[in-house]
């Protein structure tokens, strides 16, 4: 018996050391958010997860912002101006406070670019910027960016590059900097960070902005969409994000929670293999556009969250052309075009994906295809390496796969047409499965300019080409949908941020 | 007694190393984990990343290298936290450990009384009734059956929290489910080694000797139970470790199992090797604990 004891104890002793690690402030003045994961580090220069740039934005601030509306705004610069095509000027805010008291000056914006661009470091974001050649600090509140050659996309890629303090980080070190002590000027500075459950943050009293309206903030990290779903409904959560149509029913209904959904960058596509045929006929590729019923999969199976893009290139991007029309549903026309191919009994496909969030679309699809003669087996993967393999590494993806393009954020055509489509290795697409005679011209040309209007034309140049000659079927943009307690007022943004700033307790 | 230690000890270190060369394959056939860490960049990019970190060499090199840094207690950095991979892993050790003992200690709690009970109320409604509610219980996916148990005590009747590991009572629900899962078979060899002996000629003689009933059974019919229950206990921890990943994702629980998922998807190497291998290491103690308990439980084995 004394044997039971002793083991008793010891695990009992053991399981003292491990569990208890109790009470959050779950008031009124908290504010909870369930995300998938946590990144790997709180310093927002070294990783590239969407779920750590989520974190980052509240507790630091970039150079510009971006509103509501998706507008640019003046964030830790108040003002700016391109000097000439490859030269920029900001004009930095006065007065702003790290957490840690110290004052924002040009040296941290200084050292924010220099230490990503540091190859030592080894910053998964130093592809972002390599196009920044230098970063020069005119006085305490003006710096100048160079470029190497004009690049457009230099005010795109400020709103998401945060500053940090140069003095801290340097006394600290990296690795304390991503994880026991990140410092920065936005409006949460960090209280704990407990790796796989929360991070927890409280309001910054001296913002520049002033204080958010909760006190607490908690970033919890559950993986489970079904568990964050009963979280929401028993109050353990207040927001959610990447609600599926199938759940977004019984949410909209339910009596403590909200559906708050908003057309974001990211677009849907069944990329065609244009090297083999059937798809290296262009009548045959317009049919398998016009056979798509985009409305009804969407209303249907998408619970109406989503909206019929006419190209890749989403509405919300610079260089959009409205005058680019969709294809419309005209299954008699698509089997015309089959015939005029050289196709009239029909010809036999496979398509793959590895969205599985998309599955039924994907087979409703599929099943409308071989409705007009493109008999079509549909085949899913399961995302993972294997898949990444056989479609980038070998581009074996024929004879298409169904995939999605977020555009890393960048409200600018070139961040989807350029991946996607442009022959040099490591586009995506271009790379093995797309071939337009001068596209690639094209999309050169726009890049190489900072003047917009110019780069407008072209990109509706490319637009139309791309609508006319069909490597894809264009199917719709997204719609990044939030479930969100009602308790809590906040919006989905177009930028899918969770800018927790703009969050308030409901009036009651 | 000592050639028996040793040759443990030997089939130990023989299942330790069979481990890692059979994730270290696995994982080298499965994919490019360079283009997993920066699946956007160009292809030069990801070829200098790749000579940095040895893949190019052949593959018997890195394994010897690999080898050799695990006797060390060198498991190298994860890709994806730049950290140390072993710390890392065994930051979140203890915590599914506990998950796993909680729910032995449960399972045992309920497979015990319970398969007493049957055996002696045998074919009785009690003995269908509870064989049957414990084989639904495994018959249905762990997943499964931590969704409903969260559907029905967290938000229904809002008496547990739904997940997390903050305090005592999240503790529940992911102890419940993984007992689920390991009571059966626990419970049916309760019953099945008590039913052998309790009318053998041995039991009788303390029956008849004047001893009561319930000292009988449990002195007497149940020790023959110990050794099968001990046995089975041992292997089924392994299963419970192995089961403890998905119950850890189903409710958000910062264990070793969560994190080698995530590794895999990312094809982190460090991280599954170091994570696999520790458990491994867990499964075979444990089982090695159980042989030198068995010893001590029957002392005709020290014989052989």
């Amino acid at each position: 018996m004394k044997r039971w004891a002793l083991l008793a104890t010891v695990l009992s002793l053991v399981a003292l050391a491990t569990v208890p690690t109790p009470a959050r402030a779950q008031a009124k003045d908290t504010l909870t958010v369930a995300l998938v994961s946590h990144a790997p580090t709180l310093d927002p220069h070294m990783h590239f997860e969407r779920v750590g740039i989520l974190v980052n934005i509240n507790m630091f601030d970039s150079l510009i912002h971006r509103n509501t509306k998706l507008e640019f705004e003046p964030s830790l610069a108040t003002s700016w101006k391109p000097l000439s095509d490859t030269q920029w000027e900001f004009k930095l805010r006065k007065g702003v406070r790290f957490h840690n008291g110290e004052t924002m000056s040009g040296e941290d914006v200084k050292y924010s670019f220099d230490r990503v661009l540091d190859q030592t470091k080894k910053s998964p974001q130093y592809g972002n910027i390599r196009a920044i050649k230098d970063v020069r600090v005119v006085n305490p509140e003006t710096v100048h960016i160079f470029t190497d050659k004009p690049f457009p996309l230099l005010l795109e890629r400020l709103v998401f590059f945060p500053i940090v303090p140069k003095k801290h980080v340097e006394t600290v070190g990296d690795q304390a900097f991503g994880t026991t002590s990140p410092v920065g000027t936005g409006p949460w500075k960090f209280v704990e960070w407990k790796r796989d459950q929360f991070i927890r943050l409280e309001a910054f009293d001296q913002h520049w902005r002033g204080r958010p309206a909760f006190k607490h903030l908690v970033i919890r990290a559950i993986p489970e969409i079904a568990t964050q779903v009963a979280e929401i409904k028993t109050g353990g959560v207040d927001i959610i994000r990447n609600v599926s149509a199938d759940l977004v029913p019984e949410l909209k209904t339910h009596p403590q929670a909200y559906i708050s959904s908003t057309p974001i960058l990211r677009v849907h596509y069944v990329e065609l293999d244009m090297r083999s045929a059937p798809f290296d006929k262009k009548a045959v590729r317009q049919a398998a556009n016009y056979a798509i019923d985009k409305q009804t999969i969407i209303q249907k199976l998408m619970a109406g969250l989503g909206r019929q893009a006419a190209t890749t290139v989403q509405p919300m991007a610079f260089g959009f052309d409205p005058e680019v029309k969709p294809y419309a549903y005209d299954p008699k026309k698509a089997k015309e075009l089959l015939a005029q191919a050289g196709y009239p009994n029909g010809v036999d496909i496979t398509l793959h994906s590895a969205f599985i969030e998309f599955r039924p679309v994907f087979e409703a699809l599929s099943q409308m295809l071989t409705e007009v003669g493109i008999r079509t087996n549909p085949r899913m993967w399961d995302p993972g390496p294997a898949w990444n393999k056989f479609l980038q590494t070998e581009g074996k993806a024929t004879n298409g796969y169904y995939g999605s393009w977020g555009n890393y954020s960048v409200f600018d055509a070139d961040a989807v047409l350029h991946p996607l489509y442009h022959t040099e290795p490591g586009g995506w697409i271009g790379k093995w499965y797309t071939r337009i005679e001068g596209l690639d011209r094209l999309i050169d040309e726009a890049r190489s300019t900072v003047d917009q209007p110019r780069r407008k034309r072209t990109y509706s140049q490319i637009q139309q080409m791309i609508r006319e000659e069909a490597p894809a079927i264009f199917l719709w943009t997204q719609f990044d949908t939030l479930a969100i307690s009602k308790k809590v007022q906040y919006a989905a943004r177009g930028d899918e941020w969770l800018w927790l700033f703009d969050a308030k307790p409901a009036a009651r | 007694m000592l050639t028996l230690l040793a040759r443990r000890v030997v089939r130990l270190v023989v299942v330790l190393a069979g481990v890692s060369l059979v994730t270290f394959a696995i994982l080298h056939v499965s994919g490019d984990p360079v283009s997993l860490m920066m699946p956007e960049a160009p292809e030069a990019d990801r070829a200098a990343l790749r000579q940095a970190m040895g893949f190019n060499d052949p593959l018997a090199l890195q394994f010897g290298r690999f080898v050799r840094n695990i006797a060390r207690g060198d498991f190298g950095q994860s890709f994806f936290h730049r950290e140390p991979a072993l710390p890392l892993v065994l930051h979140r050790m203890p915590t599914t450990l506990l998950l796993a003992v909680l729910a032995m200690g449960l399972s045992l709690g309920v497979a015990v009384p319970v398969g007493i009970l049957s055996a002696v109320r045998r074919n009785s409604l009690f003995d269908h009734g509870a064989t049957f509610a414990v084989f639904l219980g495994t018959s249905m996916p762990v997943f499964w059956t931590g969704i409903m148990l969260i559907l029905l005590l967290a938000v229904q009747l809002r008496v547990l929290p739904v997940s997390g590991w903050e305090s005592w009572a999240a503790l529940v629900l992911p102890t419940l489910t993984l007992a689920t899962f390991s009571t059966p078979l626990l419970l049916r060899i309760v019953r099945s080694s008590m039913l052998d002996v309790i009318n053998l000629d041995y039991v009788r003689t303390a029956r008849a000797k004047g001893v009561s009933e319930w000292f009988v059974i449990c002195r007497h019919a149940l020790i023959n139970a110990a050794l099968p229950l001990v046995t089975v206990a041992g292997l089924q921890f392994g299963l419970l470790l192995g089961g403890a990943v998905i119950t850890e994702t189903v409710f958000a629980v910062p264990g070793v199992g969560r994190l080698i998922v995530g590794a895999i998807r990312q094809l982190d190497f460090p991280i599954v090797q170091a994570g696999v291998f520790l458990l491994a290491l867990i499964v075979v103690l444990v089982n090695f604990a159980v042989d030198m308990l068995y010893i001590y439980l029957n002392p005709q084995i020290r014989v052989r």
